[in-house]
Order: structure tokens, then C-alpha cells, then sequence
């Protein structure tokens, strides 16, 4: 498919203006310090934190998370980082009434993402969220309505839309240097073997497992879940698909400028992982190990696939998007940056390597700095609320076929799956009281 | 052939055990006797009288035993002279090798024995072998999941050999005592279900210390003390998350205390009562505090890794102030030695290239630091440290202040080795995470 050349242009001159703008709208900033709460205070919220710090805009005022450990730790590190000393939280409900904050930055596991950021919003906050949106498409829809009632800014840690070399290989692409496309394939694998169950234990002391599980049902502890492995559960996330599949099936949607498809299919398992134990003694996690997705659009079709063992050997890469057009395959990857291998042979390819920040290669500096300019500019950021509850569609849909084990069609403009009503109650989920699913 | 000269500071106990443990506790004695620093002035004189007497004693026709986690005097230093530290081209010979299975527990080695654990197929065990042609002599399994989350899994504690038995810690709480020569069970328990205390995020990994009549484990808020010969429980702490590093026993006065610490604190136990003597918070990610305290005189060093940092505190027997305290020598995984003054020690996480890194103990000061060994660890042996990196290369570098200069190195492993290499007796134990051992023989040259 070829893109409209118009829409390519106005794009490039937002980021053209955004970046020669940035110098003056940073020492604007500089003058605003803005109270800022982090709720969810570990690595990846202190990450985004120390950005926020950097960027000198901030006040830390609060940080939330359900151990006292992290928060304890977060707040040694704020001190010593910026001098402020924040207000900590268990409950994150007690910051929201106490705190008057300006923003906060939402950096929990999925299923606590839509609470949050609801409440910060209508407690008059602009709000930072990681991605996913939501951990159900209704709870995604719910956050996005809220803020634009309240007319908050909502950045999603989309930092694939922000990074350098994404916005150069996405410039080579609607250029029309791939020629027309025709299909995308997104792919993200690993190694790995057979999982074993662990045991069942009570939960570190310093965890309040209660408002760990919050929204979600009260499981059993169990190390495999935290701290660090949430995303491997149903419960609280969407494996694979639900973390990776969002930055790569926004970049379709980035390069497509489509919505949300029209018939979406998955397949996938536990091949090689087994099937998922849990009883009262011990469990394993419960997301697939390898799955397919296939996304029909109006003109195009977009596969996704992963597999968390064999790696990618017989490829040259093993994370990323292939654009398949008349002109060759063009290749946006992460750590490896973009690659275009010409269909015919004769040509060179082309290539960028990857420009991004540290940690973990993200941009979270450049998304800070675009969320802050969206706040005093009344506009929206690069990676907007809108933006990331289509590209979490995208993903929790291939997970709700995946879950029924049939295709469903999709309209995206009800956000209704069309004569499916057992597919349809699965756009929400019941929450566990006292907690009340959001409505929208 | 073995010193039996400072009989006033062996235990009534130690006194009834055979010539060749008695090295062993003479050793242990030493470390005993760091803690008195503070307190008894001309006990420290003592012990400088003896220090250069002790090291003119023929030990290197044997060598030296390492009987427990960081060596008879608990420091990670040995004494032992008599090896070979310039080697070959071809690097020094492999004398033999072995898998003991998965796991990153080290090796005790006494009267020709060694001893260590490994897990296969969720079954932990623990090895006897013949320490100079790797034979296996003794081998008792029992059930234990392998727990391989964030990193390979099996057991993490040492053997504590402690005159004929041996004692083994699971990182599910099964302590053994075995015969060390047949390998027989005089008794064994869970200690985490006895004393119902949970098990901490990574599993129990300290190794046994002996002290007295008692076997004193990092299991609890502040440690457990089981009878050594009945596995009663003598006393135990409260129910929560146990750090990682071995209880540290020192003297102050005349009362034995323990250093232990837990996910949150280091501690001054009282070793009679279990009382927490004074403890110091030292909050660090995830709860891992793993690297053994380093004492001299009336002060300690501590480190943890995950941007926790180091510190000196001095302490007496009812408090602790810090003398320094920085981010500059983070120890997450290896514990390290001490010096003439200096500390040797790998400073950074895993995967966030570590750099090994000599720091002045009085002051925190870094006077170099050495990148290439990854998560390396060492230990030290006439003025010699031996380091073996994380992709399994054994270096060996003299100690100096100064500079970094490696005399020796050699591939020996290939895999992840996390655990500290070994010399005891003119052969280099070490050891990967698949549990494969090797035995490098550096017996002086001919």
C-alpha cells in the first residue's frame, strides 16, 4: 500500500519543530516545577524517574508502590539524586487524596495501570504511563475518555515512536524507498526450554501481596511473579504479545496510519514451557510460549509472531518488524537499528544503526521531554493516550482470540466484536472488591 | 608437622579433635582473635609476635586445608606459599575434572577430601572426592528443586567440614551432618520448617559456621544456633527474609558475636543468646546482602551490590557508627579479601560490567579499578591474588596498591563461573555453574 505524501510531511514537521523547539521550551520548563508522584517504584518507574529528575522540571513529591523495601530505596535515591524528599505510600489511594500532584508517572504491573491512571487524572493530574494502556480493552477505553473529559495530557511509554532511528526508518518507509507494502510480519524470539513449577510461598514481608493483586484475583505468592516476572501471568498481564507485541504492532499502525483491524486470528501455546500448573502447592506462569497473530486490515495483512525458545538463528534478526514491499524488505529493529535489503539483489542494502538512550536502549528522555511540551502546549504528546489504546487493542485482541481459539471480527469504531458475545464480555474483566472496574 | 603452639586459643573442644584439624582450628582461632582487636591492646601484640612465627611453620610439604566458605580463617586469604604461580604457555595442568552438578557452591578441602554439592534433576548432592584425582568417594542425594529463576539454580552453600563431620545447608533449608569419612547421615532437618522461618527470595545460602559446640546458620531475621551434634535448636530468630552471606563470628571482649546479615540490616548477634547485639540498616534491592563482612580490629566492611555500596562501621559490643561509606566498591555476588590495609573486591551487578577494583579500607578510596573479569570473584594466597572471571579465565596477580599487573592466566572453564576459586594444598579448585569442576594443578615446579 502507498501512503498519502501530504500526511508524511506534516508529520515530519511536527518532529522538526518539536526538536529545533525543544531548547526553549526546556528552559521554559525549568521555571515550572511541576509535583510529581511516581506510583509503582521500582527499576522501570525509577528509570523513567531519573529522566524526570534530570530534565529538572519535577518536584518529586510521592512515590507509591506496595513494598516498603522499593520504597524505601526509591526514596534514598530520589533524595540523593534531586535533594527532594518525597512522601511515600503503600497505598497508592492515600497519595491521590493527599498529595496535590501535577503528574504522575504510572509504572505498575498492567492490571493496576487503568486505577491509577484514572484517579491521577481526575485528581487534575497529567499522567506518564507505561505501556501497555490497559490489561482489558475497556479499562484502556476508560483512561482514555477520562483524560480527554478532563483534557489531562497522557503520554504511554510508546518510546518506539520517539527514538531516532524508528523516526528515520520510518521516514525511508514512507518515502516510498520499500516501494508499495504489501504485508508486515513482527516477530520477537528467544531461547528457553520446559518450565517447572515453583512453590507457593508466603510473601516477603515487606509486600503487601493484597494490593499487589489489587483489581486481579488474590493467587498465591509465588517468586516466579515478583518481583519481576508479572508479565508471564494472565492475571496481571499478556505475555509476550500484551509487552513486546504493543511496540511492534504500533509501529503498523504508525506506518499504516490505520486504527485497528478488521479480523483478527491467534494461535499459539505452551509447546515447550508445558502446561501451566497451579494449585496450593506450587505453580508455573501461564502465557503462551510461542503464538501467532494475524491482523486483517482494509488493504494489508500483518502477521505477528514469537517463540520463546530455538532463538532465530536461520534469520538475521530476532526482534522486530519486517515491511515486505515491491521494492525489498525493510527491517526496523531494536538494538540492531533499520535495515533494507533490496529486492534486487544488485542494489546495496541500507542500513541505520540504532540511536536511542540507555537504559535498556529506550528514549525515555525525548519522551519526557515531548510529554512536558504536550502539557504547555495544550497539544497532544507523540505518544498519546489515543495512540496507545489502539496499539494495546491490537494486542489484547490478538490475546482474546487466542484465549477463545477462534477469529474474531472487529468494529473498531464501537470497540465491539461483531456476534460474539462470549468475545465481548471479554473486553472487560470482573474486578476483585472492593475495587470497581472502571466505566467509561 | 602441624603447629600446635597456641593451645590458649583453642576451645576445651578443639582440644579432643585429631593433629590434622587442629590446623583448621588454629586458623579459625585467628579470625577469632580479629575480633579482640579492639578490646585487649596486648592481645594484639600477641598476636603480632605469633603472626610471623606462625608462617615459618613447614605447612607447604602439605599445604594448607580449606575446611570451610573462605578458607580456615573465614577471610578468604590462605596462607599457603608453596605453588606454582608463573605458568606455562600451555597454562598450569588439569589434574583432573568432574561434574558435581548444577550449582554454585564451593569446595571444602581437608586430609585429602573434598568436599561440594551440586542439584540434577531436582535432587541436590552432596560430593565427597578424593581432592588430588577427583574420585568420587561419597555422594547422599535428597530431593531439592533445582529453583533455577534469574539464574542457573542448584545449592549456593559451601560444606563446613569441622573435624569428622560435615555440614550442609540446601537452599530449601535441609542441614545435614554427615560422617566425613563414610558419609553417613548422623542427623539432618529442614531448619526453615523447625523454626518456621520463610526462605528468602534466592534460597538459604550461607555456609554452617562452627562456633563451640554450635552451628551457627544465616536462616531468620538474625540466624539460628542448632546443636552440632544433635541438630536441636539452641535458639532462632524471628520470621524474615535471611541475606545471603556466611554469619561472620568475631570476639568482643570476652562474648562471642556473630555478624549476620539479613535483607534489610547487618547484625551483631550474640552467639550464647542469639540477641541482636546492635544492627545497621542496609536496605538493599531485592534483600541481597551476600558478601561477607570483612572485620579488623573494632571495624567492619560490609557491601552489597544492586547501587547499595560499601561502608566502614566501627562498633563495640552494643553499637555501630559508620567511619565511611560510598558507592564505590559494590560487592553483589563475590565477597572481597583484604590486604595490607587494601581491599580487593568486584565492584557492580552482573551483566553491568563489574570491574575489579582495590579500595584503601580506612578511608573508601579506589585506587584502581580493572575491567575484564565480568562478575569475577577471588581469593588470596601469599600476596597473590587468584581470580577466576565469570567466563572462566584463572588469573593470578600479585597484590600491590598500585597497579593491576596479572602474572598468570588461563582458560580453564568455559560457562559462567560465579563461584570463588579455591586453592588448597598446590591444586586450584574451580568451578561453573553446570558444575563442572576442575582441579588445576599448580604444585611447585621440580
Amino acid at each position: 500500500m502507498t501512503l498519502p505524501r501530504r500526511n508524511f510531511i506534516q508529520s515530519t514537521l511536527a518532529t522538526g519543530l518539536l526538536l529545533g523547539g525543544a531548547p526553549s521550551i526546556h528552559a521554559a520548563s525549568k521555571a515550572k516545577k511541576y509535583r510529581t508522584a511516581l506510583i509503582g517504584s521500582g527499576w522501570w518507574g525509577m528509570n523513567i524517574l531519573k529522566e524526570a529528575m534530570a530534565a529538572g522540571n519535577c518536584q518529586v513529591v510521592a512515590l507509591a508502590d506496595v513494598d516498603s523495601d522499593v520504597l524505601e530505596l526509591a526514596a534514598e535515591k530520589v533524595k540523593s539524586l534531586s535533594g527532594d524528599v518525597p512522601k511515600t505510600y503503600q497505598d497508592v489511594r492515600e497519595l491521590i487524596d493527599k498529595e496535590k500532584i501535577d503528574i504522575a508517572i504510572i509504572a505498575t504491573p498492567d492490571h493496576w495501570h487503568a486505577l491509577n491512571a484514572i484517579a491521577a487524572i481526575g485528581a487534575g493530574a497529567h499522567v506518564f504511563v507505561e505501556k501497555p494502556t490497559g490489561h482489558t480493552i475497556q479499562e484502556s477505553r476508560a483512561m482514555l475518555n477520562a483524560a480527554r473529559a478532563a483534557n489531562r495530557t497522557v503520554q504511554v511509554g510508546l518510546h518506539r515512536r520517539i527514538g531516532p532511528h524508528y523516526v528515520s526508518g520510518m521516514k525511508f518507509l514512507k518515502d516510498g524507498n520499500v516501494g508499495d507494502i504489501g504485508s508486515v510480519r513482527m516477530f520477537v524470539h528467544s531461547t528457553g526450554g520446559a518450565e517447572k513449577p515453583a512453590q507457593n510461598s508466603q510473601p516477603p514481608s515487606n509486600l503487601n501481596w493484597d494490593m499487589y493483586c489489587g483489581p486481579a484475583p488474590l493467587r498465591p505468592y509465588c517468586r516466579k511473579i515478583h518481583p519481576g516476572g508479572f508479565r508471564n501471568y494472565l492475571d496481571f498481564a499478556n505475555g509476550t504479545l500484551g509487552d513486546w507485541g504493543v511496540h511492534w504492532l504500533d509501529q503498523v499502525l504508525w506506518w499504516s496510519e490505520e486504527k485497528y483491524p478488521k479480523k483478527i486470528f491467534s494461535s499459539g501455546g505452551r509447546p515447550i514451557s508445558g502446561p501451566a500448573v497451579f494449585n496450593e502447592k506450587e505453580q508455573t506462569t501461564d502465557t503462551p510460549d510461542s503464538q501467532i497473530a494475524v491482523y486483517e486490515f482494509e488493504s494489508f495483512t500483518a502477521t505477528w509472531e514469537h517463540r520463546k525458545f530455538a532463538g532465530n538463528g536461520l534469520e538475521k534478526h530476532s526482534i522486530g518488524c519486517y515491511f515486505y514491499g515491491t521494492k525489498g524488505t525493510f527491517h526496523m529493529g531494536w538494538r540492531d537499528g533499520w535495515t533494507f535489503y533490496p529486492a534486487d539483489s544488485k542494489q546495496p542494502t541500507v542500513h541505520q544503526d540504532a540511536q536511542h538512550d540507555e537504559p535498556d536502549g529506550h528514549s525515555i528522555k525525548l519522551l519526557w521531554s515531548d510529554f512536558i511540551a504536550a502539557i504547555e502546549s495544550g497539544k497532544k504528546p507523540t505518544c498519546d493516550i489515543e495512540i496507545g489504546h489502539l496499539a494495546t487493542n491490537m494486542s489484547l485482541l490478538g490475546m482474546l482470540s487466542y484465549k477463545l481459539g477462534r477469529s474474531i471480527e472487529w468494529d473498531g469504531a464501537k470497540e465491539k466484536i461483531i456476534g460474539d458475545e462470549a468475545a465481548n464480555k471479554l473486553l472487560r474483566r470482573e474486578y476483585r472488591e472492593p475495587w470497581k472496574y472502571p466505566t467509561s | 608437622m602441624f603447629p600446635t603452639f597456641p593451645l590458649r586459643l583453642q576451645t576445651a573442644s578443639n582440644l579432643l579433635v585429631a593433629g590434622f584439624v587442629r590446623v583448621q582450628l588454629v586458623l579459625n582461632s585467628y579470625e577469632s582473635s580479629y575480633g579482640s582487636f579492639q578490646s585487649s591492646a596486648s592481645l594484639i601484640r600477641k598476636f603480632l609476635l605469633v603472626l610471623p612465627f606462625a608462617c615459618q611453620f613447614p605447612l607447604s610439604a602439605i599445604g594448607d586445608d580449606w575446611p570451610n566458605w573462605r578458607g580456615a580463617s573465614r577471610n578468604g586469604v590462605s596462607s599457603e606459599k608453596d605453588w606454582q604461580r608463573n605458568w606455562p604457555s600451555d597454562g598450569p595442568k588439569i589434574q583432573w575434572k568432574a561434574n558435581v552438578g548444577i550449582g554454585f557452591s564451593s569446595v571444602a578441602v581437608t586430609n585429602g577430601r573434598l568436599y561440594t554439592m551440586g542439584n540434577s534433576d531436582n535432587r541436590d548432592a552432596v560430593i565427597c572426592m578424593d581432592s588430588k584425582s577427583g574420585k568420587v568417594l561419597w555422594k547422599h542425594s535428597y530431593e531439592c528443586p533445582l529453583d533455577d529463576r534469574f539464574f542457573e539454580g542448584g545449592p549456593t552453600s559451601t560444606p563446613t567440614i569441622d573435624g569428622d563431620r560435615v555440614y550442609t545447608l540446601s537452599r530449601q533449608g535441609d542441614l545435614f551432618c554427615f560422617d566425613a569419612l563414610a558419609g553417613t547421615v548422623h542427623w539432618s532437618k529442614n531448619v526453615a520448617q523447625d523454626a518456621e522461618v520463610r526462605i528468602p527470595g534466592w534460597g538459604f545460602s550461607s555456609s554452617p559456621l562452627v562456633h563451640e559446640d554450635r552451628l551457627i546458620l544465616n536462616v531468620g531475621e538474625s540466624g539460628i544456633s542448632i546443636d552440632k551434634n544433635t541438630g536441636e535448636i539452641l535458639w532462632q530468630s524471628g520470621d524474615a527474609e535471611a541475606g545471603y552471606m556466611t554469619p561472620h563470628r568475631l570476639r568482643i571482649g570476652e562474648k562471642w558475636f556473630a555478624l549476620i546479615a539479613s535483607g534489610k540490616f547487618y547484625q551483631c548477634v550474640n552467639l550464647e543468646t542469639g540477641k541482636v547485639a546492635w544492627k545497621h540498616r542496609w536496605l538493599t534491592t531485592n534483600g541481597c546482602n551476600a558478601a561477607d563482612p570483612i572485620v579488623v580490629g573494632d571495624q567492619v566492611f560490609i557491601s552489597s551490590g544492586y547501587g547499595r555500596g560499601a561502608a566502614v562501621l566501627s562498633f563495640t559490643e552494643s553499637s555501630a557508627k559508620v567511619v565511611w561509606s560510598n558507592t564505590d566498591m559494590q560487592n553483589q555476588l563475590n565477597s572481597s579479601v583484604l590486604a595490607d590495609g587494601f581491599l580487593y573486591g568486584f565492584d557492580g551487578d552482573e551483566g553491568a560490567e563489574p570491574q575489579l577494583k582495590c579500595m584503601e579500607f580506612s578511608t573508601g578510596e579506589i585506587r584502581w579499578s580493572q575491567a575484564g573479569f565480568g562478575a569475577g570473584s577471588l581469593m588470596l594466597a601469599d600476596n597473590q591474588l587468584i581470580i577466576l572471571s565469570e567466563t572462566g579465565e584463572l588469573t593470578i596477580a600479585p597484590v600491590s596498591n598500585e597497579l593491576f599487573k596479572a602474572s598468570a592466566s588461563a582458560q580453564v572453564l568455559e560457562g559462567k563461573c560465579w563461584t570463588v576459586p579455591v586453592l588448597s594444598n598446590a591444586c586450584i579448585y574451580c568451578r561453573n555453574a553446570i558444575g563442572e569442576v576442575v582441579c588445576v594443578d599448580v604444585s611447585p615446579q621440580k
